[in-house]
């Protein structure tokens, strides 16, 4: 039973991160209608940048939030240089792009910081595990879920309230009409890669803190496909529940399958999982049904 | 992209005239010179370290040729190719390596090709596992059940599983002179080279044909338009997996070829890099035409040993370029994926095209 809860905590606490990035996604596919293979280079960046900032001595929030103004810069010149010019071409163009500018970030990242396991030294958060009842929680965990539903928050806000939030809602809703409304498609374009860089940047220092930052965070961007999968490829709330189903499936198939599997089962279960659920449900839990038409 | 026009003058009188393969004298002559070339020019002309680079060329062109199958032919997206690739050079290799072989087919050296043949099979048969998926969903979804064969093919099944087999660890290695065609042990660049030609030439050879055959023609309607194509009486889940068998068997006979050439067979060989590069290469060289994967691979093999080349002058004052050569490359090809997608979204095979019929017309292109 504590092995129960304590798997079902530290998938939702490290799930609600993976919600955050695959919000970034959601996003971009909403408003662009780019699928988007490069997310995990995305959170490499990020994460970089910020631990960059963090070792040279400049305090944690303030070289996050450097960090986030740098992937606010390179969200819009990535979605000017590159993903500009591919509006109306076919999905496996865009796709491909996307690939390639995952190659790009992540054979650059590489050649800047190395392969080596960084960490954040001194550590961000404290060692010292809560315990709350039965169960023993990482501070850095819980600081994560925390500042990743803060986040969250602030993003749906975003959408809900302010001008150009609802201007994106408007232009992923119907194109046409926001155009004719005024809307500058272009403009939302830059701002849904601008948030999504930016998402994924504080989602890859979150996990950075976790479990130290090398190229493997990068994988993160790739299970955040499962998540949005599994909530439907059009659906924020979607995102959402689909990251924080994503994270608990992942530790209970760590903690449970990996006796009959040893080896990286933990890996692979998110994506066998999304196969199986595909054949049942290709659209995902509140994803539009598209019915096609010759 | 169309059928090449036939220079002014030339015309067929008879269907099987129409259906050739080599349609006019003079492009007999140019295959002819082509085989020549490749036959006897390269290994005469070329030292290693160029033989070594055709052998990988080729290589890319069988990994490719599957690719181009499922995605430029039958408009089946898949990024984990690398996972048939890897199916099939594990069969032959434990094939090779665990297989009480009789003895008489070990003298007359049998055994790597039977295996290629067995590698062939069971890679195809893995692909249509996998293909299953294709029946209902499309698109972006097959993407993602692709992407997930190539994780749970390489990263667990064969990294946790198929490697314990004979407590070798991580790695297999073949012994020197198990390689071994009838009486040629493949043991240098040079011999590994002509079958290299053999392989590929049979596969294209193979590809090209299926491609005029019903099969080819249901794959084309499926990939203008699945729902139409259903409409005419195309059984698509058919047609589909059976793209994919062809598709995962020649990645078994590249992954086959390949295992000769290496001297140790490990998963590292075969990671989603390696997919993505595959896919990379036929949007490069050309989506939808065989000549894509060729003119894709050569592109990008030679491309990448000539920037390795440009590399080396710059290593005096930038140690770093040289050392971290492998991310120069991963950038340099996102780099030239995008630059081709935005540019020249047609690939290399289309300029081939319009070279080709702007001579062919040559000078009255009425």
């Amino acid at each position: 039973m504590e092995l129960f809860l304590m798997a079902l905590t530290t998938g939702i606490m490290v799930g609600g991160i993976y919600a955050l990035v695959a919000l970034g996604w959601v996003l971009i596919y909403k408003c662009s209608g780019v699928l988007n293979l490069a997310m995990g280079e995305l959170t490499l960046i990020g994460a970089y940048t910020s631990l960059g900032f963090y070792s040279m001595g400049i305090p944690f929030l303030l070289s996050l939030l450097f960090s986030l103004i740098i992937g606010l810069i390179l969200g819009i010149l990535t979605e000017r240089i590159f993903l500009d010019k591919l509006i109306g071409e076919p999905v496996l163009t865009v796709i491909m792009v996307t690939v390639g500018l995952s190659f790009f970030f992540k054979g650059t990242v590489e050649f800047i910081w190395g392969v080596d396991t960084k960490v954040f030294d001194p550590s961000v958060f404290p060692i010292e595990p809560i315990r709350l009842g039965p169960l023993i929680i990482g501070q850095v965990y819980l600081w994560s879920f925390l500042a990743a539903m803060i986040l969250l928050v602030i993003f749906v806000c975003f959408f809900k309230y302010t001008r150009w939030g609802l201007a994106m809602q408007a232009t992923a809703d119907d194109e046409m009409a926001a155009l004719s409304l005024g809307i500058s498609a272009r403009f939302v374009y830059a701002a849904a890669w601008a948030i999504a860089f930016m998402a994924a940047g504080v989602g890859g220092t979150l996990l950075g803190n976790i479990n130290g930052l090398n190229i493997s965070v990068g994988y993160l961007g790739l299970l955040v496909l499962p998540a949005v999968v599994l909530g439907g490829l059009n659906s924020v709330p979607g995102a959402i529940v689909g990251g924080i189903i994503i994270g608990v499936l992942e530790n209970f198939s760590g903690t449970y399958l990996d006796k009959y599997f040893p080896g990286g089962v933990k890996e692979i279960a998110p994506f066998a999982f999304m196969a199986i659920f595909l054949l049942f449900k290709p659209y995902g839990l509140w994803g539009w049904e598209r019915i096609e038409r010759v | 992209m169309s059928t090449t026009w036939l220079p002014c003058g030339d015309y067929h009188q008879s269907y099987r005239e129409d259906h050739a393969w080599f349609q006019t004298a003079f492009i007999k002559g140019k295959m002819f010179i082509l085989a020549v070339v490749l036959l006897v020019f390269v290994p005469w002309l070329a030292d290693s370290y160029w033989i070594s680079v055709c052998n990988q060329v080729g290589y890319t062109v069988l990994g490719a040729l599957g690719v181009q199958l499922l995605i430029g032919f039958c408009g089946q997206v898949t990024l984990g190719h690398a996972a048939f690739i890897a199916v099939g050079a594990y069969t032959s290799t434990l094939l090779i390596l665990e297989f009480p072989w009789p003895r008489f087919i070990l003298d007359i050296g049998l055994a790597y090709p039977i295996s290629i043949g067995a590698a062939a099979v069971v890679a195809g048969f893995w692909s249509v596992l996998f293909g299953l998926p294709s029946a209902r969903v499309k698109g972006f979804y097959l993407i993602l059940t692709t992407m997930a064969a190539q994780f749970i093919t390489v990263d667990f099944i064969i990294t946790q599983y198929v490697s314990q087999i004979g407590g070798r660890g991580q790695a297999f290695s073949l012994p020197p002179g198990t390689i071994k065609i009838g009486p040629w042990v493949i043991d240098s660049d040079i011999k590994v080279y002509y079958m290299m030609i053999v392989l590929s030439t049979l596969c294209i050879m193979g590809i090209a044909n299926l491609l005029r055959s019903r099969a080819g023609r249901a794959w084309v309607a499926i990939r203008d338009n699945d729902i139409s194509a259903e409409v005419m009486g195309i059984n698509i889940i058919k047609y589909k997996l059976l793209a994919f068998f062809v598709a995962g068997a020649i990645g078994g006979v590249a992954g086959a070829f390949w295992i000769s050439n290496l001297a140790a067979i490990s998963p590292e060989h075969f990671t989603w890099f390696w997919s993505l590069w595959l896919v990379g290469v036929i949007l490069i060289g050309g989506v939808g035409s065989i000549h894509g994967a060729i003119f894709g691979s050569i592109f990008m093999v030679v491309v990448m040993e000539l920037l390795q080349l440009a590399v080396m002058p710059l290593a005096g004052e930038y140690p770093k370029l040289l050392m971290d050569f492998l991310f120069v490359k991963e950038a340099a090809f996102g780099l030239a994926i995008c630059i081709f997608m935005i540019f020249e979204p047609n690939g290399l095979a289309y300029r081939w095209w319009q070279v080709k019929n702007y001579f062919n017309l040559w000078p009255f292109s009425y």
